[in-house]
C-alpha cells in the first residue's frame, strides 16, 4: 500500500474517532510535558555543575619583583593548565573594593596596597581534583617569583562527591520518569487501538493487508506524538517564563528541547502503535 | 474447491475441536455444517479462512495448500472468501453504504469501481434505499443482509456463514436462507454453519455433521 493511502486512511480514522484521539493526545501531551520539565531540571543541574567545576582554580601569588609574562609562559607549559590570567596588585585591590562595596572603609586602614599580584590558573577538567591541584601547585611553587599558592584542596573532592550523588540521583529519577512516561504513552495508544479492535478484525476478515491496517495507526501515532510534543514544548516555555520570576538564570536551549520532544513524541507514538498492533497482526 | 484431508485441531489443554476430519466440497455446492454448540463448526470455518492452523492434516482451498500459504498472502485468500457472522460485525458509526465500501477501501479498490459495485450488490439485496441508514436503524434481517453485501462485494468464490440466522426470527431466517441459496445458484460455493437442524433439513442440502469432534456427511 502506498504511503499516500496510508496517510489518507490515518486522517480519516482521526476524523472518525476525534474524541478518542484528543483524549489520548491530552495524556501524551501531559506525559511529555512532565518529561520535558524534568529534562529542563536535569539540563540546568548539569549546567550549574559545569560552571561550578570551571571555578576550580589555583591562585599563585607573585613576589614583588616577579616577571608575570615569563612566568605565564612557563606555567602554560605544565600539563593540565588551560589558561593563565594575570591579576596585578591594583586589579586585585579594585576587585576587593568592588566585593566589599559598603564596607570599603576597612581598606582605608592600609596606607599602601597590601595585596600582591597573582596568576589565576584555569585547569583542564581532568586535573580539577585534589590530586591534580596538589601536583600542579607543587610544580608551580618551584618556579622563581612564586610566593605562595592557594586552592580548594579537599573541599574540591567533597564538592565533587556531593555533585556526584546529586547527578546520580537526578539521572535515576530521569530514567524512572522516562520509563513511566513511555509506559503511560504506550498504554494510552494501546487503549485507543483496542477500542477499534472490531474495525481491525473486520479489516482482516475482508482481506486488508497488514500494512493497510498498520500504516494509518502508525501515522496516527506519529501525529499524536508530534502534536503532543509541541503542546509539551509550549507548556515548558510557559513554565520557564513563570520560573524566571523565581530563579534569576535558567539555562533553556529551546531549539534542542523542541527537537528532542518532537522526536521522542513521534518515536513513542510509532513504537507504541506498532507494539499494540502486533497482537492483532500475528 | 474446499478439501480437508485428515484434519485435526487441538486447542490448549488437550481439547480436541476436530479429529481426522476429511471432506471435499466442489465448486458451486451448498453445504450445511450442523452440530451442537462447541462441536467445532466455527473452528472448521476458521481453518478455511486461515484464522486458525490445523495441528494435523492438509487443507486445500481452490487447489492452494493452506499450510504452504505465507502470512503475507492470507489477505489475498480472504478476498476470495466472503464471511458472515451471527453478530453481523458491522461498524456502528458507518452507514450501510460505508460498511459495504469498507471492504473495498481496505483492499485498495479504485473509487470509480467501488461505487458501481456497491450499488450492484445493494440493489441485488434490495437494500439500496437504506444505503444512508446506520446499522441501529435496521432490523436484524436487514443488518445480516448488509453483512452479506459486504461479504459479496468482492465477488468471492466461497461464502462462509457462521450461524447467520442465530439472532434472527423465523421470517428473517427464511429470507437470509433464500438469499444464500440464490447466491449459491449464481455459482458461489456456500458453507453455512447452523445448530438449527429443522431449518437445515427444510432446505435439503448436504450436511457436514459434527459430533464429539468427528465428522459425518449426510446427503439429503
Amino acid at each position: 500500500m502506498s504511503l499516500r493511502i496510508g496517510i489518507r486512511e490515518g486522517i480519516r480514522t482521526i476524523q472518525r474517532n476525534g474524541s478518542l484521539f484528543f483524549l489520548s493526545l491530552l495524556v501524551i501531551s501531559i506525559s511529555l510535558f512532565l518529561l520535558s520539565l524534568f529534562g529542563l531540571v536535569t539540563v540546568n543541574l548539569y549546567h550549574f555543575m559545569g560552571k561550578l567545576d570551571e571555578k576550580i582554580e589555583i591562585i599563585a601569588f607573585l613576589e614583588d619583583n616577579a616577571d608575570p609574562d615569563g612566568l605565564t609562559e612557563n606555567i602554560l607549559k605544565i600539563k593540565g593548565i588551560n589558561e593563565v590570567i594575570y591579576v596585578s596588585a591594583d586589579d586585585a585591590l579594585k576587585n576587593l573594593q568592588q566585593e566589599l562595596k559598603d564596607t570599603e572603609e576597612v581598606l582605608k586602614v592600609f596606607e599602601t596596597n597590601p595585596l600582591p599580584a597573582s596568576l589565576r590558573l584555569k585547569l583542564s577538567p581532568a586535573h580539577r581534583n585534589t590530586q591534580g591541584l596538589s601536583d600542579i601547585s607543587s610544580k608551580i611553587l618551584l618556579l622563581r617569583g612564586i610566593k605562595e599558592t592557594i586552592y580548594g584542596g579537599e573541599l574540591v573532592d567533597q564538592l565533587k562527591k556531593i555533585t556526584g550523588v546529586i547527578t546520580a540521583f537526578d539521572l535515576g529519577l530521569l530514567v524512572i520518569i522516562t520509563f513511566s512516561v513511555i509506559f503511560v504513552i504506550f498504554q494510552t495508544i494501546k487503549l485507543t487501538i483496542f477500542a477499534r479492535s472490531r474495525e481491525i478484525e473486520i479489516m482482516k476478515l475482508v482481506g486488508a493487508s497488514d500494512s493497510f491496517i498498520a500504516v494509518p495507526f502508525a501515522f496516527e501515532g506519529i501525529i499524536q506524538g508530534c502534536i503532543g510534543g509541541l503542546v509539551a514544548f509550549v507548556l515548558t516555555v510557559v513554565t520557564n517564563r513563570l520560573a524566571l520570576s523565581f530563579f534569576s538564570n535558567i539555562y533553556f536551549p529551546q531549539w534542542w528541547f523542541l527537537l528532542a520532544i518532537l522526536a521522542s513524541g513521534a518515536l513513542f507514538g510509532i513504537i507504541g502503535s506498532s507494539i499494540a498492533l502486533r497482537r492483532f497482526l500475528r | 474447491m474446499i478439501s480437508f484431508d485428515n484434519v485435526t485441531k487441538i486447542y490448549q489443554k488437550d481439547w480436541i475441536a476436530l479429529q481426522d476430519v476429511t471432506f471435499f466440497i466442489d465448486k458451486g455446492e451448498f453445504y450445511f455444517i450442523n452440530g451442537p454448540t462447541g462441536a467445532g463448526k466455527s473452528t472448521l470455518l476458521k481453518l478455511i479462512y486461515k484464522d486458525e492452523e490445523p495441528d494435523k492434516g492438509t487443507i486445500k482451498i481452490m487447489d492452494q495448500n493452506l499450510r504452504l500459504l505465507k502470512h503475507r498472502d492470507i489477505p489475498k485468500l480472504r478476498r476470495k472468501i466472503g464471511i458472515i457472522f451471527q453478530d453481523f460485525k458491522l461498524l456502528p458509526d458507518r452507514t450501510v453504504e460505508e460498511n459495504v465500501a469498507f471492504a473495498l477501501e481496505v483492499t485498495d479498490t479504485p473509487p470509480r469501481d467501488m461505487r458501481k459495485r456497491i450499488m450492484e450488490v445493494l440493489t441485488y439485496l434490495r437494500l439500496s434505499h437504506k444505503k444512508f441508514s446506520f446499522p441501529y436503524q435496521l432490523s436484524g434481517g436487514e443488518q445480516q443482509k448488509v453483512s452479506i453485501a459486504r461479504a459479496m462485494v468482492h465477488e468471492p468464490y466461497i461464502l462462509l456463514a457462521d450461524e447467520p440466522t442465530g439472532n434472527l426470527d423465523e421470517k428473517s431466517s427464511q429470507e437470509i436462507i433464500e438469499v444464500l441459496l440464490d447466491i449459491n445458484y449464481k455459482g458461489t460455493t456456500v458453507l453455512m454453519a447452523t445448530h438449527n437442524l429443522k431449518l437445515a433439513k427444510r432446505v435439503r442440502k448436504p450436511m457436514l455433521c459434527l459430533k464429539d469432534s468427528k465428522l459425518t456427511i449426510e446427503r439429503q
